[in-house]
């Protein structure tokens, strides 16, 4: 078997005498999503800065296909491949579409003395690297901001993917998002795994890791409570042992009162509210 | 894939929102033209001009055009380059001292060594060097803003100040006056005088074959806006169908015909004669019959025939919009004929009877067109039928108005000139009402006709432009005998021009101009992705004050002298000129273009009121309201344009 292409062995962190992160090991191969799963204070941004460069680790190794690795600045990490996509997201609201998904390394030619930005290029890859992900931008001179929420994810996926990323890390991308959104970009991470990515998607929500997850590393107070491929663990147990279910009850709650006059919510409200009482039915009588 | 056995991902409604959103309505070009930042001051800038040239004589005519154009152009220059860094989200507080600043420096650097004396250097050699002191004014206003990141209002308010009290005191040290003079005593003055002080003089340069051909380009330019509208706004045939293209051969020849019976006959536009009103409108008739004709051919030859016509309906408010048209219309109207059209009766604050009928009517025929048009608009959509009966109405009432104002109006523009321009209109309207009801309309992009559609009406735009510079740059003999009156226009408008085309082309096309819009927008997410914003910021503080250093030149040899407050204060005026351009204060939006067109809106008005013949104290007044206006119609525009995605 070749090696994965992003491979963290025993990752330390200490900042001070503040301990971050202990022993963490985990990869992800091409074609495969690793989910990094934890509550707030778990570990989860100090390993994504390891890893996008914007920190060094105190110990453990990092391998990149194989190739032992230290990434000095955020600069290195994209020069191997590895692209972040922030929460923030790096796009600018006012600016359309295919300016934003190439900013900072605009297609040109030259006419004449001044080289001129390929307009007409850049517009038409925009539209088609967005295809690939699944959305029909009709227009994109559109400006990002009248974009929604998943969209624009998908604009910043898109990008990172295009400019030659192996492995995408995605910090958070749904926890901002409402539950129809959250489903757009849980797509967008399956195109990407599909046109042979290695995804990393870092989330507190089990039931939006479970579904596209190949592998899963739950974190807790800097501390791995394990590593799991996806036919070890199942959904139940993944979604005990994050948060006892609260965080399902919390959506069920969330798509009840949203789904006021939405049939498909009002379904989808139902369906969750079952599986809910499932999980807690089991929870109390284990088979 | 193992992401099946997951019911939430399976649900319907999430496969639907990931796969594009099926609700968003398709905008062709012309819907998207209207979401550009530079339009309501393009708009504002015709209502302007509209306004200025009913109230006054000279405004419409070359005399008036050279007037605010000249000071259009030095304000223009200085706007647009102030619009790019304020899109960069950055402000020059120093920018208006700064014009004056590199004036005096090169006059000072020319003039003879003496008693107080200057530097006595050639021009070749000031001129460079005050473009680099503008330089590096411009780098140090970038880089502590930069390096400090105190906010650019501040670090360019000490500045401003810096500059002014240089500006006094190195004037009186070298020269003992508040005034630095002598620029014409500088060796290579006859050289730099022709790229910053030349003057095309009108007088000087006939040509009598000019109005023919300004017809003609309008009548050339007329035509192809008119086709890149149609191609822009129906939906091709499979296959061209050749018989439309014969029946259009016949409207357009029927139409020359009728632009060639006005011209050479009475002619609402040109010429005064009024013996031949009979044959008048035996040519207008066919003109206006010639237009509906083309159209329709060209409808045929290309476009698909409607398949759903609707049936007439109008909703409540409708209704109601058009029944509130024709009141103001008939109160309008009513008004104008009973009040005395000469009185010059004071009715209340400032305001004479004849001005109160003025404003009643224009009031009155302003809304009365303008509803009943978004009514058609509306109703459009869902009924081709419906729209062309309102559309008919409207133009109906246009023509009824068109005869009023010939009846009523006391001066012979009103009577020939706008009242030929209601007619167009009212044709155009009539047009734009029957289209719909034959061809169908488009709701998909067509990159073939978009492309055809967009070329012609730019080349359209272009050919009524050149029209227009060719009668203002040139005198008939008629003319020329007929005046006493010499004047000229300035060199620093074909520098406004160029620096405007430039800015708008860096700023839309190169990397540049994405940095500019990226920088002012979300600064971080711009250095995220690899943009060097201060590198961007700084350059364009520097272009700004390259802007002061070519304003400058424009002022010293203009007068071959420059006082030392020359410029100060002037930093706001260009400010509100981006923001009348529809620039964002706030940075990440807005246009070259706009800043330009904001330019233009300030100087017509600035020039416009002494024109009408009113007190030029009240100009200040004047721009309050424009600034307001302005900020009120950008807020909504962009408003307007964001729901409409």
């Amino acid at each position: 078997m070749t090696a994965p292409l992003l491979e963290m062995k025993n990752i330390s962190k200490r900042y001070g005498n503040i301990i971050a992160l202990t022993d963490i090991t985990t990869y992800v191969n091409s074609g495969e999503v690793t989910c990094i799963l934890g509550d707030n204070g778990a570990g989860k941004s100090s390993l994504i800065k390891i890893l996008a460069g914007a920190h060094q680790q105190s110990e453990g190794r990092l391998f990149v296909e194989g190739e032992e690795v230290m990434f000095d600045s955020p600069r290195d990490a994209l020069e191997r491949g590895i692209a972040t996509v922030y929460q923030d997201l790096a796009v600018v609201p006012l600016m359309s579409v295919w300016r934003n998904f190439f900013l900072g390394s605009e297609p040109t030619k030259s006419f004449g003395p001044i080289r001129w930005i390929d307009t007409e290029a850049a517009s038409r890859i925009a539209k088609e690297e967005m295809a690939k992900m699944g959305i029909d931008i009709r227009d994109t001179e559109q400006a990002v901001g009248t974009l929604s929420g998943g969209e624009r994810q998908s604009v910043a996926i898109a990008r990172a993917a295009y400019f030659g990323a192996k492995v995408l890390i995605l910090d958070e991308p749904t926890s901002a998002l409402g539950v129809r959104q959250s489903g757009v970009v849980l797509r967008y991470i399956i195109e990407a795994k599909h046109r042979g990515l290695g995804v990393i998607f870092i989330t507190h929500n089990p039931n939006h890791a479970w579904p596209v997850g190949d592998r899963f590393l739950i974190l807790n107070r800097g501390r791995s409570m394990g590593d799991f491929k996806k036919d070890e663990i199942t959904r139940d147990e993944l979604i005990m042992m994050m948060a006892g279910g609260a965080e399902l009850e919390e959506l069920t709650k969330e798509l009840e009162s949203a789904s006021a006059g939405d049939e498909k919510l009002a379904d989808m409200a139902e369906e969750f509210a079952e599986e809910l009482e499932e999980l807690e039915e089991r929870a109390e009588h284990p088979d | 894939m193992s992401a099946t056995e997951s019911p939430p991902l399976e649900n319907a409604a999430l496969e639907e929102a990931a796969y594009g959103d099926e609700r968003l309505a398709y905008r062709g070009p012309l819907l998207r033209l209207l979401t550009r930042p530079e339009i309501g001051a393009l708009l504002g800038a015709a209502v302007i001009w509209v306004y200025f040239w009913l109230v006054s004589d000279v405004f419409g005519q070359a005399a008036g055009a050279a007037n605010y154009l000249d000071v259009a152009a030095t304000l223009g220059i200085m706007a647009v380059a102030v619009s790019l860094l304020m899109i960069g989200g950055e402000f020059d507080l120093s920018a208006g001292a700064m014009t004056g600043a590199t004036g005096m420096l090169v006059i000072l650097l020319v003039i003879p060594p003496g008693e107080f004396g200057g530097a006595g250097l050639s021009l070749w050699v000031a001129i460079p060097l005050t473009l680099a002191f503008a330089l590096g004014v411009g780098w140090f206003n970038g880089t502590v803003v930069e390096k400090t990141g105190l906010l650019s209002f501040i670090v360019t308010l000490s500045t401003f100040f810096i500059l002014i009290g240089a500006k006094l005191g190195f004037a009186k040290l070298f020269t003992a006056k508040v005034i630095v003079e002598g620029l014409d005593e500088g060796s290579g003055y006859d050289f730099w005088v022709k790229i910053f002080g030349a003057k095309w003089t009108r007088n000087d340069h006939i040509f009598d074959g000019r109005d023919t051909l300004f017809g003609f380009l309008m009548v050339i330019g007329f035509a192809a806006v008119f086709f890149g509208m149609l191609e822009l706004s129906h939906t091709r045939r499979e296959r061209f169908n050749a018989t439309g293209l014969i029946v259009a051969a016949a409207g357009i020849a029927g139409a020359l015909y009728g632009v060639w019976g006005l011209r050479h006959g009475f002619g609402f536009v040109v010429g005064a004669s009024t013996d031949t009103v009979g044959s008048n409108w035996l040519y207008a008739a066919a003109l206006a019959l010639g237009v509906i004709v083309a159209a329709v051919g060209i409808g045929v030859w290309r476009f698909e025939r409607v398949s759903d016509r609707g049936s007439f309906s109008l909703s409540g408010t409708s209704l109601r919009n058009i029944a509130i048209a024709l009141g103001v219309i008939l109160f309008g109207s009513f008004v104008a004929i009973t009040l005395d059209s000469s009185s010059e009766d004071i009715v209340g604050f400032m305001l004479t009877v004849q001005g109160l009928r003025a404003i009643v009517f224009g009031f009155g025929a302003i809304v009365g067109v303008t509803l009943p048009v978004l009514v058609a608009r509306k109703e459009g959509k869902r009924s081709p039928i419906t729209k062309f009966v309102v559309m008919t109405g409207t133009s109906l009432v246009i023509v009824g108005l068109a005869f009023l104002i010939q009846s009523e109006a006391t001066s012979r523009k009103f009577r020939a000139e706008v009242f030929a321009v209601l007619l167009l209109i009212a044709l155009i309207f009539f047009v734009a009402g029957l289209m719909p009801l034959l061809f169908q309309g488009r709701e998909a992009a067509h990159p073939a006709a978009d492309r055809l559609g967009k070329m012609l009406a730019a080349l359209g735009i272009g050919l009524f432009l050149g029209a227009v510079t060719i009668r203002l740059l040139y005198m008939t003999s008629e003319e020329a005998a007929a005046t006493q009156a010499v004047f000229n226009y300035r060199i620093s408008i074909l520098w406004f021009i160029v620096f405007a085309v430039a800015a708008s082309l860096v700023l839309m096309r190169t990397k540049f101009g994405n940095w500019t819009f990226a920088v002012g927008g979300n600064k971080k997410a711009a250095r995220e992705v690899g943009v060097p914003a201060a590198r961007t910021k700084t350059i364009l503080f520097m272009t700004v004050s390259v802007a002061a250093f070519l304003v400058g030149m424009l002022l010293a040899f203009r007068l071959n002298s420059v006082q030392a407050n020359v410029g100060n204060g002037q930093e706001f005026l260009y400010i509100i000129a981006a923001v009348v351009g529809g620039n964002l204060l706030s940075g990440g939006y807005g246009s070259a273009a706009g800043g330009a067109l904001g330019a233009l809106i300030m100087a017509m008005s600035f020039q416009g009121i002494p024109f009408a013949g009113w007190n030029s104290d009240w100009r200040f007044l004047f721009v309050g309201v424009i600034l307001l206006l302005a900020v009120l119609v950008n807020n909504f525009v962009r408003k307007k344009a964001e729901e409409a995605e």
